[in-house]
């Protein structure tokens, strides 16, 4: 999974591949915890490409938010798709995540 | 109506192929895009409960899958021989709280109640078979 990242101010901006399913699921978990972990607490998911996700997907997104959360950081989330949204509203996530419409927005 | 069927066993590098068999049939039969992301979900959602808890033995089981349209209405019925579940039977995930009381454990089968207009579940000749209905709307 190629996943892109790009420094935007304090944060670090990074994008989702178009698919986040149980086939890729584990690969992102590590790179994130690999980023969480390296000190980067400021993270903007760019979800502009993102397509599909199902709750393997939703899992890992979740995970990070939790842990960064508990390191007093910040994980936004921006640039949904309809169809994204409206997943995460079915799930309930639009009440715990902060979404952003840009990636400006989801870094300042 | 039309019918296309797909014979997965039970591995969950078999979801590849899934959204494989999705794709051609959203092409072929001019279904909408969301339509068929929201169905790759649930049968996604259906595929791995079974991959990851259906069987109590290490051997490769078929998992059937058919799929047809009939005017604006897709029917897609799944078929497994593991152990007798009926998904209908999961409680709702809690979609409230804050984020340290978050779980995942049953959004999949929320997201198969909410994608879907109907969902019957019957236990046929050891076999689970789940029936999935969903009415797109072309544009």
């Amino acid at each position: 999974m190629e996943l892109n990242e790009i420094k935007k101010g304090s944060y670090l901006v990074i994008q989702l591949p178009s698919r986040l399913d149980t086939s890729n699921y584990t690969e992102l978990e590590s790179k994130l915890i690999g980023i969480i972990d390296r000190g980067e607490h400021l993270i903007a998911v760019d979800c502009s490409g993102l397509v599909y996700i199902s709750s393997s997907g939703l899992r890992v997104l979740l995970m990070a938010l939790k842990k960064i959360t508990a390191a007093s950081g910040k994980f936004h989330l921006c640039c949904l798709q309809d169809n994204i949204r409206e997943i995460f509203e079915i799930s309930g996530f639009t009440s715990i995540f902060n979404i952003f419409e840009t990636v400006d927005e989801a870094c300042s | 109506m039309k019918v296309k069927n797909l014979v997965l066993v039970n591995d969950e590098s078999q979801l590849e192929k899934l959204a494989e068999f999705l794709e051609n049939a959203a092409y072929e039969w001019d279904i909408p895009l969301k339509d068929t992301m929201n169905l790759n979900l649930v049968l996604e959602e259906l595929f791995t409960n079974i991959v990851f808890y259906g069987y109590t033995d290490q051997l490769s089981h078929e998992i059937l899958i058919q799929m047809s349209l009939d005017q604006d209405q897709i029917t897609v019925s799944l078929e497994d021989d593991g152990r007798e579940f009926n998904p209908l039977t999961v409680p709702e995930p809690d979609r409230s709280g804050q984020i340290e009381d978050r779980k995942i454990g049953g959004l999949g089968i929320f997201f198969v109640r909410n994608f879907t207009d109907d969902v019957t579940y019957q236990r046929l000749n050891n076999k689970n078979i789940l029936t999935l209905k969903k009415t797109i709307k072309k544009i």
